[in-house]
């Protein structure tokens, strides 16, 4: 059964199409990462299904409702995390989860709070302001929040982000869990390749709105990865080689089965006195990701004034 | 349904009652209008005062009409509160639960006129301190709540409404320059009408303020109220109500 099914979802604001037809379907209990640049037009996906915002063309039915049609019945069987940890910093944890229980139409929600609350250890720290927890505390307390109406599906916005490698790490360990110990399906979006790596069953790689390869981890790198060899070049050069040589902004990122075997032939190629740098990408979501675009996630990061210029305009 | 309204409400309260900077300001912008306002006609002959205010005691005359014009500052807490909310997401938060963005506006706008009355019995107080005789029924207290109540609301709603499709910091003080001046000015909150040019007593007799100050000295100087007035008040304050519920479900966007 389906979770979530995307039928060309699109959003546009004036020209500028933040969304573009998108299609796919997640299955319950799926973790399922959208992976794609900043900008890319993940949170405007999310944005539409959860229901904040229409869709200009297409629908999507999640948890059973179309987002278009019946948004209300949507929003009360999801639950959803922001990127930058959402609460009222001025009222206690368990105030937090009151708000949150009377919004989502939860009956005998102190119950659940408690337990829920007990579950991530958070529970002697209930009555204390949420100003003053930790971060780790935070994102435990908004996804108490997100879990208090047992919700089908939980929407993450790049869950990990601002978060240090320790942090990181334990949070992927509760994504797991909570999917595992609640049944509850899981849409994250991210930009961190290792995030999507190590957590997702299947992603979708979206870039400029458009999603341009769906599938595992293990499928997308076995299909379109391979080993890149990334060369920043001194000056200009003509390269002669056996494999795909993508080059952009003065580097060259050059396609191989394997970057050991290959890097001796590669360095005579390009002549070692031209080079500045050189990396061995070994197969990743990152070489997959070179592929499919020609560019690395982090030069695709999006200018985020132009493209919030760009929605002003629209809006007007 | 009223659980998610009440919820919203609550929150309101709770963030101006636990806020020390709110209570400092509560507190001390009425005291600050009663003695340094109120004390500019101290030296004016009793005559005077007596034919020009209808009272011998400056301090009763502006006491209504500076806690009317307070709930015109109210309105701009609200509007800044609402800005606030989607500065910082919480908009955001609240609009991906089954929560109607009207809720969201009455929220504000009635946690806005509550806050507003809290000045109210500080500034009687007050001015039983400083030696103004008042008519205290609980039917006089009741009108004067409630017309305070309802320009409150009525503002609150205004203030929402000019502000709703924005997150700029800025914009309720510059709504705040282009109404709170020109309404308190135009209302027979600090002075009476009397002298007033033709076209600004033209303002003042169709201003809520003038209403509210008029039906707030009724009760609490002369204690014969012109119910008319409640009337218009609620009306007023009902208008504004629905148009911004209307306006707020069609234009609040979460950020």
């Amino acid at each position: 059964m389906s979770s979530i099914i995307a039928k060309d979802l699109t959003k546009k604001y004036g020209d500028f199409v933040a969304v573009d037809h998108i299609n796919f379907e997640i299955e319950k209990g799926e973790i399922y990462g959208l992976l794609g640049p900043n900008g890319a037009g993940k949170t405007t996906t999310i944005n539409m299904l959860t229901g904040l915002t229409l869709p200009t063309e297409g629908d999507a039915i999640v948890a059973g409702y179309s987002v278009r049609k019946q948004p209300l019945e949507v929003k009360r069987r999801i639950g959803w995390i922001s990127s930058e940890v959402i609460l009222d910093d001025e009222l206690t944890a368990w105030e937090n989860l009151e708000i949150q229980a009377k919004l989502q139409e939860v009956k005998d929600w102190k119950e659940r709070a408690l337990q829920l609350l007990d579950y991530f250890g958070i529970k002697e720290f209930k009555d204390r302001k949420a100003g003053k927890f930790s971060t780790g505390m935070r994102k435990k307390l908004e996804i108490s929040m997100a879990l208090l109406n047992s919700p089908e599906i939980i929407f993450m916005d790049e869950p990990t982000i601002g978060l240090d490698v320790n942090t990181r790490a334990s949070m992927w360990n509760l994504i797991k869990q909570i999917n595992k110990d609640y049944s509850v399906t899981v849409l994250l979006t991210t930009h961190y390749m290792e995030e999507a790596d190590s957590l997702c069953n299947r992603i979708s790689i979206i870039n400029k709105g458009k999603i341009i390869a769906t599938g595992s981890p293990e499928f997308l790198k076995e299909k379109y990865g391979g080993d890149v060899i990334e060369i920043e070049l001194k000056k200009d050069v003509d390269v002669k080689l056996p494999y795909e040589v993508i080059k952009k902004d003065g580097k060259l990122r050059i396609k191989v089965p394997s970057a050991e075997n290959a890097v001796l032939e590669v360095l005579n190629a390009v002549g070692s006195q031209n080079i500045k740098s050189l990396r061995l990408n070994k197969s990743s979501l990152d070489t997959v990701f070179i592929t499919l675009t020609g560019g690395s996630l982090e030069e695709e990061e999006f200018d985020a004034r132009r493209f919030y210029a760009m929605i002003r305009r629209a809006r007007r | 349904m009223m659980e998610k309204f009440s919820a919203l409400y609550l929150r309101e309260m709770k963030r101006v009652y636990r806020s020390v900077y709110m209570w400092i300001m509560l507190v001390s912008q009425p005291i600050m209008w009663l003695i340094f306002f109120g004390s500019s006609f101290s030296q004016v002959p009793s005559q005077f005062l007596e034919t020009f205010f209808h009272t011998t005691n400056y301090i009763a005359f502006i006491l209504p009409g500076e806690l009317s014009v307070s709930m015109l500052f109210v309105g701009m807490f609200s509007s800044m509160s609402l800005i606030q909310d989607k500065r910082f997401g919480y908009l955001k938060r609240v609009l991906v639960t089954p929560t109607p963005k009207y809720d969201v506006f009455l929220a504000k706008v009635f946690g806005g006129a509550t806050r507003g009355l809290i000045q109210a019995p500080i500034m009687i107080v007050a001015s039983l301190a400083l030696g103004v005789s008042l008519n205290l029924s609980p039917l006089s207290i009741a009108v004067l709540f409630l017309s305070l109540f309802l320009i409150g609301i009525g503002f609150a709603s205004l203030y929402s409404i000019l502000t709703i499709k924005t997150s700029d910091w800025q914009a309720p003080g510059v709504v705040a320059n282009l109404i709170n001046l020109p309404l308190m000015f135009s209302s027979t909150a600090l002075f009476p009408k009397t002298f007033f040019p033709d076209w600004l007593k033209a303002i003042s007799d169709v201003n809520p303020i003038s209403y509210s100050a008029e039906l707030g000295r009724e009760v609490l100087l002369s204690g014969d109220p012109n119910w008319a007035y409640l009337g218009y008040l609620a009306i007023f304050s009902v208008v504004m109500i629905i148009l911004g519920t209307v306006i707020a479900n069609k234009e609040l966007q979460p950020e």
